[in-house]
């Protein structure tokens, strides 16, 4: 279960290009839900993805995930609780190190490293099975240097490393927005199969209004910094892409584009 | 021909000192490869450590501590100097490169402080290099054998634990702090602690310097950090650095071959004051080789030390 309470955000506070990148938001999603959640350039999609994880420290509010506040708590301590796969492939995994050691950095994510050794049988033949999932041949390079492997593959691998160990929150930051329409696809769907088998609590971060229909059990706008619109229940199964833009407050080509 | 012939002489009967020599030195290599490459903290703090590690372990010899004991509080000294680097770097938000000549720049009043004067002897004092089994103190060879030994237990250990579960997040925090640190990782406890053992390296090299030559000198830091790096990138070119075991197995054996080129080079009747104008030039040329084929597109974004 995630909890935003009254989140307020300001940049350069007391600046001529002062910016309230939060403006007491509030939200919630209960265990299980898989929300999606979106708004124009600048609404504040991203600094609320950050201050959740732990990059952005709040002005003021409180962050609770399954009952306990982790407003106070580094990224590296909130990431016991919660998995990230970030838009750009780069981000989120280590180029110069192989799919296995990515892959074993996520594993151990959430317990305490030991000296022991990292990559063993066991392990290798557990990756194997899970990289096999997404059927794009990752599981025969677990030696590969992760910076040999295309986007797409980053970002699957990404996803994988993510979802592994089941994570009380997934935050899913436009990340299939780097990708071409063919490996986004792939993408997508290995997200839903994961988050529905998982029933994993997810926020998935979007621009394309498609994939804010066809999936997840409620649709968040944001705008300014606060949430405009909270769609759930039979009226999200009944939305279409035209009501969601018609809620923008201000219609970019881009979404119309996307649509 | 006698040109040559004394060369080759004079450079063979080098051999078994120099081998001696850049044994030792390889700790400084190591203590430069792991900030570099490991952890993507380009760090200067080496060129301090050296002496430090080395003024440690003077002044303790003379005070009539045990050599194993001077060079445990070498590494210890070692070790807070590269933890200060990391937090002046990590805090301050200050270039690690500057953080290093901020350290390096400290130390030396440090290391005057620490002995008193700008050099002291400790010859005669008794050092690890006496206990080689069945070789006569003093000799090249119970040099060879000792640091070779402690060479390869170094080597052993570090290439264990870079396999480790802790290893393996101390290298995910060089190759993607911000990957390290979503996967759970504290990047400021690796990277502190990283940057402090590597110093604990290059400062374990001095003392074992200062045992091995008999005489602590506040100077003796000076340049090895050119000498590391060209040493650094003649091992990476001819062991690679593509694994774990390559890359660890890098310092040392670039250690070894480069002095042994800068003893070929003496021997041919190379000037001693022109060794660091050589060495740098070597470096230099080794960082600009990827560069120098362009003819043609902008120059890179990335700069070549942090490759």
């Amino acid at each position: 279960m995630l909890e935003i309470r009254s989140a307020r955000k300001v940049f350069h506070r007391g600046q001529p290009d002062e910016k309230v990148a939060l403006d007491g938001l509030d939200l919630k999603l209960a265990t299980g839900e898989f929300a999606v959640v979106i708004g124009s350039n600048g609404a504040g999609k991203s600094s609320m993805l950050n201050a959740i994880s732990g990059a952005l420290v709040l002005d003021s509010g409180s962050i609770v995930i399954n009952g306990d506040d982790v407003s106070g708590l580094p990224v590296y301590k909130r990431a016991v609780r919660l998995a990230r796969v970030f838009q750009d492939p780069m981000k989120g995994t280590a180029a110069s190190m192989t799919v296995a050691e990515n892959m074993l950095l996520a594993e151990l994510r959430a317990t305490k490293r030991t000296l022991r050794q990292g990559l063993n049988v066991k392990r290798l033949a557990d990756y194997k099975e899970r990289l096999a999932l997404l059927g794009l041949g990752l599981e025969n390079r677990l030696n590969t240097r992760v910076d040999l492997l295309s986007g797409g593959q980053r970002q699957s691998l990404s996803l994988i490393m993510a979802v592994g160990g089941k994570p009380d929150l997934l935050l899913l930051d436009e990340h299939t927005a780097a990708l071409d329409p063919r490996t986004a696809d792939i993408v997508m769907q290995a997200t839903v199969r994961a988050v529905d088998a998982l029933k994993l609590t997810t926020l998935m971060v979007t621009h394309n209004m498609q994939h804010a229909v066809d999936f997840g059990h409620s649709v968040v706008m944001l705008d300014a910094g606060k949430v405009r619109l909270e769609i759930s229940g039979q009226e999200k199964a009944d939305v279409t892409v035209a009501d969601l833009i018609g809620h923008f407050a201000v219609k970019t080509d881009r979404m119309l584009l996307a649509s | 021909m006698d040109f040559i012939q004394t060369t080759v002489e004079s450079f063979i009967s080098l051999i078994p000192v120099t081998l001696a020599q850049s044994l030792i030195l390889s700790f400084v290599v190591l203590g430069i490869m792991i900030p570099f490459r490991t952890l993507n903290f380009p760090d200067l703090t080496s060129e301090g450590a050296f002496p430090l590690g080395g003024c440690v372990c003077g002044v303790l010899l003379a005070a009539g501590a045990g050599p194993l004991t001077a060079i445990a509080a070498a590494l210890v000294a070692g070790f807070a100097a590269g933890c200060c680097t990391a937090i002046i770097h990590l805090r301050f938000r200050i270039h690690t490169l500057l953080a290093g000549i901020l350290m390096l720049t400290m130390l030396y009043s440090v290391n005057l402080r620490i002995m008193g004067k700008s050099n002291l002897s400790v010859f005669g004092q008794p050092t690890v290099f006496d206990w080689a089994p069945f070789m006569r103190p003093g000799f090249p060879a119970s040099k060879i054998v000792i640091a070779g030994l402690i060479a390869l237990v170094v080597f052993l250990v570090l290439n264990f634990y870079f396999k480790t579960e802790k290893g393996t997040a101390i290298r995910a925090v060089g190759a993607n702090p911000d990957m390290a640190e979503a996967q759970g990782i504290n990047v400021w406890a690796a990277t502190i602690g990283g940057i402090g053992l590597a110093s604990a390296f290059s400062a374990t090299s001095g003392a074992l310097m200062v045992q091995s030559q008999g005489f602590a000198d506040v100077n003796m830091g000076l340049g090895i950090l050119i000498n590391g790096l060209a040493a650094l990138m003649i091992g990476e070119a001819i062991v690679g650095k593509q694994t774990v075991l390559r890359q660890l197995a890098a310092p040392f054996v670039g250690a070894v071959v480069y002095y042994q080129l800068v003893s070929v080079c003496l021997a041919a009747g190379m000037p001693p004051p022109d060794l660091k104008l050589a060495t740098g030039l070597f470096v230099l040329i080794m960082l600009a080789a990827p560069t120098l084929g362009r003819s043609r597109g902008p120059l890179p974004e990335r700069e070549t030390i942090r490759e």
